[in-house]
């Protein structure tokens, strides 16, 4: 070490480090300084301005309760279990409704739950979805006060107007 | 048996005859657990002799979540979203992996274009972790503006990530077969002009940081891994390459199409300071970065139409066997160890060989003798990932 | 395996290290799986030594060490590997630990540094005792935690430090319900597609 001391006091060392000191401080000052007039702003002030989500954002799931067949497919697909389903038998005789892409519904769907607070957004459950019901909606603010009121029970009646108030299509 | 690593007592510090009466002893210290310099909950126990630490000693364990119990009862399928989690600055690499183990069980063949596009996105996923990593040490060291012109280039990769697969940090992108979805023209467009202005970037942020005197100063001959120490402790990454060894799996045992690519392994070649130190291993990032441009310039060119999504079967039952793969990640070399008891839908045991884990471990070897700024220069340029050393 | 012939490398083993009775286990489709070494228990720090110093296949660094629960047995894979430009390599080496209640291995750590860390693991995880190790602690998990959670009988301790874990006024009894339903489903799906 004493070697690098020495070189550190020799007198050529001392000017070059001090000019390499406030060379390379007023090139990073300048490079900070250009952003005062030649660099836009890239931050959105938020509340305001809101980013417009891509298509294929993954935000709060939404269930259309009336092309739902009660597969369970994406319960079992869920890797933390936070869908709960529960359906039952049609009464015999009972006329056989279809879905929208032309599957039968053979189940009557009693309960249709998803608890956000555990759903990790990973995307499985609506790519396991043979009708395709069961999308992510680009709602992203459900904050709530307590973790009961985070479940979601889509069979509600509101629940519709909750989606076409997110959804403005 | 005298060990080359000394955990046990630290020597006490020789007490000056004249000074004997002022009696010192050591101070404990805890950095952590939310040590702004420590990227996660780690707590580091440091006793101290006045401004220099004796000793260190990592406590893990804050965000330990039983990742690979969890594993054991889930599918094949359904570990892909927790195995995003582990590092999830890099939650791209860190799929691949785990998906490349299991194909490699299953023999799943992916297709061209599918495997181009998980090289593309593993290596701009490298260069948004590279970032990150570039603005938190120098957030660590005291510079506030640089992690900002981090973020700005960041997230760029991350809105295209968004755009692509749906979620900005946890994409469950890369599926076992191939990926979930085709990158449109115009998104590769934008890829290909984004690795432009990050190249001047990367210009700027060097002239920035990487040589500004007063970084310099703090960085460089600090926390100097010798070769030997690396292989000692299983080094790998951006340390063992900032320590001389030009090792990367991506070139010495390539992975997928990795042979196809013609890029550079760079490392620290002691411009400023030492070979080992910790500016020479920030280096390193920021010239990977410039490499990772060359690799997905590589990709737009090769880059045909076609499928992205390989034949799997709907239940993914995997042979009796175990498999090891490890692949090159920002941090280091992640490697997955996955044992199948044959004919069931779950992992029997799924262990995850984490780089953070072992350069954490590594920690100890170089606190003795530094003064507590110089550690956290240390603790910042081994650029560790709490969630992935908890696991 | 990568750059590693295992057959010459189990006859390397037990002509240099006695007793080391290195066994190869050649998976079924040998492109899909991983071919590993098995020895004995009682010779791994002899082995890994001699893995260490060979002149004719150095090993120069250890990845990982991994435990499997194989309920009748416990297994300890450590995964060596070689740094080197030329030739690099990589291999598992195992050892059977037939003593499920009390297993006990020799410690490493004094060939490589890192199985301090990674071996404390293990210990933490699968309740094997490491013999020689300078650092014997839980490392993961608080260090009067009861029970090793990757073992496969483990079950949650009901009482830690005076808390309860899982107590029952914080579980949502509601869902738990709807897990069950969930479970009851499943099987019926299950018992149909048979």
């Amino acid at each position: 070490m004493s070697t690098a001391v020495e070189q550190n006091s020799s007198f050529k060392n001392y000017f070059s480090g001090l000019f390499n000191g406030i060379s390379t401080t007023l090139k990073g000052m300048w490079i900070t300084f250009r952003y005062v007039w030649a660099v836009k702003p890239v931050s959105i002030e938020y509340p305001e301005v809101r980013e417009v989500l891509p298509e294929r954002a993954r935000m709060r799931l939404f269930n259309d309760s009336q092309n739902c067949i009660s597969c369970t497919q994406c319960a079992m697909a869920c890797p933390v279990d936070c869908i709960y389903i529960a359906s039952e038998k049609l009464p015999e005789g009972s006329e056989i409704k279809k879905t929208s892409n032309g599957q039968a519904i053979r189940l009557k769907l009693t309960q249709f739950t998803i608890d956000t607070a555990l759903c990790c957004y990973c995307g499985l459950c609506t790519t396991v979805c043979p009708t395709e019901c069961l999308t992510h909606s680009h709602d992203y603010e459900f904050s709530q006060y307590t973790i009961d009121t985070m479940k979601y029970d889509y069979l509600a009646p509101d629940v519709k107007a909750w989606r076409d108030r997110i959804v403005k299509v | 048996m005298q060990s080359r690593w000394d955990i046990g007592e630290p020597e006490k510090p020789t007490i000056n005859k004249d000074t004997e009466q002022l009696k010192s002893e050591l101070l404990t210290l805890n950095m952590g657990p939310q040590h702004p310099a420590t990227h996660g909950v780690l707590r580091i126990e440091i006793w101290t002799d006045s401004e220099v630490v004796a000793h260190a000693i990592p406590h893990l364990g804050y965000l330990h979540r039983c990742m690979e119990k969890h594993a054991e009862n889930l599918d094949y399928r359904g570990v892909i979203p927790f195995v995003d989690r582990l590092d999830y600055l890099a939650a791209m690499n860190m799929e691949w992996t785990y998906v490349a183990a299991v194909e490699k069980m299953l023999g799943t063949e992916v297709p061209r274009r599918g495997e181009l596009i998980r090289i593309m996105t593993a290596e701009l996923q490298r260069i948004a972790s590279h970032l990150m990593a570039f603005g938190t040490y120098a957030l660590d060291l005291g510079a506030f503006t640089p992690f900002l012109y981090a973020f700005e280039e960041r997230e760029k990769i991350l809105r295209l990530f968004e755009e692509v697969s749906g979620a900005r940090l946890l994409y469950n992108y890369i599926w076992i077969g191939g990926v979930w979805n085709d990158w449109t023209d115009e998104q590769l467009a934008r890829v290909s002009a984004f690795c432009d202005t990050m190249e001047e970037e990367a210009k700027k942020y060097n002239e920035l940081v990487s040589m500004n005197k007063i970084f310099v100063q703090r960085t460089a001959n600090v926390g100097i891994f010798s070769l030997q120490d690396c292989f000692d402790y299983g080094a790998t990454g951006p340390v063992l390459r900032g320590s001389g060894m030009k090792w990367d799996l991506r070139k010495n045992a390539p992975y997928s199409l990795y042979s196809e690519f013609d890029f550079d392994v760079p490392v620290g070649e002691a411009e400023l300071g030492q070979v080992g130190d910790c500016w020479n291993r920030y280096y390193v990032r920021m010239k990977e970065v410039i490499q990772s441009i060359r690799i997905i310039r590589q990709v737009l060119e090769k880059l045909e139409p076609g499928s992205v999504m390989g034949k799997v079967p709907k239940v993914i039952k995997l042979p009796k066997g175990e498999v090891y793969m490890r692949h090159e990640c920002p941090r280091g070399e992640l490697g997955i160890h996955l044992v199948s008891e044959g004919d069931s839908k779950q992992p029997y045991r799924l262990k995850v060989k984490s780089p953070c884990f072992t350069h954490t471990s590594m920690l100890p070897r170089i606190a003795p003798g530094q003064m507590i700024a110089d550690f956290v220069a240390s603790v910042g340029s081994i650029d560790i990932v709490l969630g992935e050393v908890d696991r | 395996m990568l750059n590693v012939d295992v057959n010459k490398l189990a006859e390397l083993i037990n002509k240099n290290v006695p007793g080391a009775n290195a066994t190869v286990s050649v998976p079924e489709d040998i492109k899909k799986c991983d071919s590993s070494v098995t020895v004995e228990a009682s010779k791994i720090y002899s082995v890994v030594e001699f893995l260490k110093t060979n002149k004719e296949m150095p090993f120069n660094s250890l990845q990982v060490i991994s435990g499997v629960d194989w309920v009748e047995w416990m297994e300890v894979c450590y995964m060596m590997a070689h740094f080197d430009l030329q030739n690099p390599r990589e291999f598992i080496l195992k050892v059977k630990l037939t003593d499920r209640v009390n297993p006990s291995v020799d410690s490493i750590v004094h060939h490589y540094a890192a199985a301090n860390f990674q071996e404390r693991e293990v210990y933490d995880m699968f309740g094997i005792r490491f013999n020689n190790h300078p650092d014997h602690r839980r490392i993961l998990c608080p260090d009067d935690w009861q029970g090793y959670p990757l073992r496969k009988d483990y079950v949650a301790q009901k009482d830690y430090n005076g808390m309860a874990v899982y107590p029952d006024s914080k579980m949502n009894f509601e869902d738990r319900e709807f897990i069950v339903r969930q479970d009851m489903i499943k099987k019926a799906q299950e018992a149909k597609a048979q």
